[in-house]
């Protein structure tokens, strides 16, 4: 039986990553490890689940994979620890790093220990997009010019208070939201980002944080295609869902217009006296932790690797450059 | 109130019918045949002119929904003879020009009105006074989308002449760096990518600016001659501090037709409203209004510059590749 286990219970998604584990019939999910006691605890409890603080403990486990789920500057030392401990399969939360630093050491690792590293980008895994990004490389909508798109959502700290942390998460809305369009484009032009525009502000929760909020970005990619991205915390807690994940293709025969998070049920009940959607989707995640688990059992690189963690945070430290000088940075 | 309606296409067709709706007279019409110019003289029975000339004398008001490279010389004309002017958007095809027209009519005394429909729609006039409320605080983020076709060739096919209109940024976009303007005020800084900038020969248009307005509000502009005939797509999205105003055409129109038909789609794609006064109307007759009442309207000859340099500060960079401030586009107009 497959064993597979996760670092660290700071990043919200380890939540879902507990559940889909124990979903794969031939995987033992053996508990998470986090020096958080507090985290240990709460959370140990509500997924019943082995928890612990102590890493030696976890790693006598003997785990065939791990799930590095800790806050977003913590991924080198967590990768470091499991390499150390012998772990030839890594899945880790994205963003890869908060530095490119940091970022070209977790992949230089990979490289030289064989380690089979996956970067968490769920959003390649989602139904819907699968679909059009496969019709599109047939050729069946066109040539691809542009991409207008959205990742708009919630200020994460209703969740976790470490995402809008400028040390432990490395920024505010550009580093959280922008990685995920960046690495759809990528996967979908098979070009890389050639250059950045971005620009940021603090108008939501004005006050309340020291990161930006608020973001846009404009990409270009070597081939010629071009792609916006809002990266904004723009949706008020109360809003009916965490958020959204949207974009258009505009290509010479027209466009597809793509909502990753449509497949909801609007339901309307007594305790919240308004609207929520209820997600019916095929789930994205459990569809990412499946490639990750089926890459354990097939000894193989998942389908996302560690560079594409590496060329995302690329584009997010371009974007930063982009908007302290105000200019167009090229990579 | 005594007005000549110069140019007969779709705008001008448009407009007769909102001056039908106010007190004011239409005299005639005045368009490059006369044979264009005849079927909305007889259902107005009014006049043909042959020339602009022709007609100054005879009126108060002159509304000009004419192609934009005739706008410069049509409203020098006019101001120059002490008329009023109804002036379709873009106002011109470049900022310079602009501000040259604005500084005659002011010479001469007489009134220009640029017609930035786009506020007098209910929806985006509704967004305004809920912004302006104040209920739900400060924009961080606006999303303006407009996205239909390619216009089909009409009369010297100047639509597609960037020459002529100025291109997709100038002619559709400039609807919404107007609007963003009245939602979050003057634009410092704009970026522009536009598929016809990077592929000349592409068979569609697409554009998307990123405006940095002075108080730090981010807008996002999508503009598309994209999808297939008829479709038009408008929508925008308001995120403030406080609030958030969505809306979407697509989601929000009442009426879907699913009915087989072998008409053609027309030439130029305009939004349908399902409204019992349409915006246009709305439009003309706060202008009527305002010329005969002395008010300001909503959108003054100033509003129809700025957004003229908006455009033109877009289209530099999409050809340049880099952001322009538009202190440098106030430097080219000076």
């Amino acid at each position: 039986m497959m064993k597979i286990g996760i670092m660290s219970f700071a990043h919200l998604h380890a939540e879902a990553y507990v559940q889909n584990i124990k979903a794969i019939p031939d995987v033992e999910m053996i508990g998470f490890v986090d020096s958080d006691e507090s985290r240990v605890e709460k959370f140990g409890r509500q997924f019943q689940v082995s928890a612990t603080t102590d890493f030696e403990k976890f790693f006598a486990e003997k785990p065939d994979g791990v799930i590095i789920c800790s806050e977003n500057n913590a991924h080198l030392p967590m990768v470091e620890m499991a390499i150390d401990a012998g772990i030839r399969n890594i899945c880790c939360e994205k963003p890869l790093a908060t530095t490119l630093a940091d970022a070209q050491k977790i992949t230089a690792l990979a490289v030289k220990n064989h380690v089979n590293l996956m970067t968490a980008f769920p959003v390649r895994f989602s139904a819907p997009v699968m679909e059009v990004k496969r019709q599109l490389q047939l050729g069946n909508y066109g040539k691809i010019y542009c991409f207008q798109s959205s990742n708009e959502g919630r200020m994460p700290a209703m969740y976790r208070k470490w995402f809008v942390d400028k040390e432990l998460a490395g920024g505010g809305s550009l580093q959280d939201h922008l990685v995920h369009l960046t690495d759809l484009f990528r996967w979908i032009t098979r070009s890389e980002v050639e250059s950045v525009f971005a620009q940021s502000n603090q108008v939501f929760h004005h006050g309340e944080v020291d990161v930006e909020t608020g973001g846009m970005a404009m990409l270009k990619f070597r081939n010629g295609v071009f792609a916006s991205i809002d990266c904004s915390w723009s949706r008020p807690d109360y809003y009916p869902i965490w958020g959204g994940l949207s974009f258009e293709v505009i290509t010479d025969r027209g466009a597809i217009q793509v909502d990753a998070f449509k497949q909801n049920l609007s339901v309307y009940h007594h305790e919240t006296k308004g609207l929520s959607l209820v997600d019916w989707g095929s789930d994205s995640n459990q569809g990412m932790i499946d490639e990750f688990a089926a890459s354990i059992r097939e000894n193989r690189q998942a389908s996302v690797s560690a560079e594409d963690g590496l060329r995302a945070v690329e584009v997010i430290q371009a974007a930063y450059e982009s908007v302290a000088s105000g200019k167009v940075v090229y990579l | 109130m005594k007005v000549g309606i110069i140019g007969t296409g779709f705008m001008g067709v448009t407009h007769a019918a909102g001056w039908a709706q106010t007190p004011a007279q239409i005299c005639g019409f005045c368009a490059e045949t006369t044979a264009e110019a005849a079927p909305l003289a007889k259902q107005y029975h009014s006049k043909i002119y042959t020339s602009i000339d022709e007609m100054l004398p005879e009126v108060d008001v002159v509304d000009l929904c004419t192609p934009t490279f005739l706008h410069a010389e049509q409203v020098e004309k006019a101001a120059r003879a002490g008329k009023d002017i109804i002036c379709e958007k873009p106002l011109a095809l470049d900022v310079q020009t602009a501000v040259e027209m604005l500084a005659v009519c002011q010479k001469m005394g007489v009134r220009l009105f640029v017609a930035h429909v786009v506020r007098f729609f209910p929806e985006y006039a509704k967004a305004k006074a809920i912004v302006d409320s104040g209920k739900i605080g400060r924009p961080g983020t606006i999303h303006l989308r407009r996205c239909n076709y390619r216009p089909k060739k009409t009369v010297g096919n100047w639509f597609l002449d960037e020459q002529k209109s100025g291109g997709l940024l100038l002619d559709l976009s400039v609807h919404d760096f107007d609007y963003a303007r009245w939602i979050a005020g003057d634009v410092k800084n704009v970026f522009s990518k536009k598929v016809s900038s990077m592929d000349p020969e592409a068979p569609i248009d697409y554009a998307l600016t990123i405006l940095t307005h002075e108080n730090g509000t981010l807008s996002h502009i999508t503009g598309g001659w994209a999808y297939p005939p008829p479709n038009f797509q408008t929508g925008f999205d308001i995120n403030c501090d406080r609030g958030n105003i969505h809306w979407d055409s697509a989601e929000t129109d009442p009426v879907h037709v699913l009915i087989r038909t072998d008409q053609d789609s027309p030439d130029v794609g305009l939004v349908g409203s399902h409204l019992i006064e349409s915006p246009y109307t709305t439009e003309i007759k706060e202008f009527y209004d305002a010329i005969q009442n002395h008010k300001e309207a909503r959108v003054t000859s100033v509003d129809g510059m700025k957004a003229v340099q908006i455009a033109a500060a877009a289209r530099k960079s999409a050809e340049c590749g880099e952001p322009v401030m538009i202190d440098s586009m106030k430097g080219e107009a000076a």
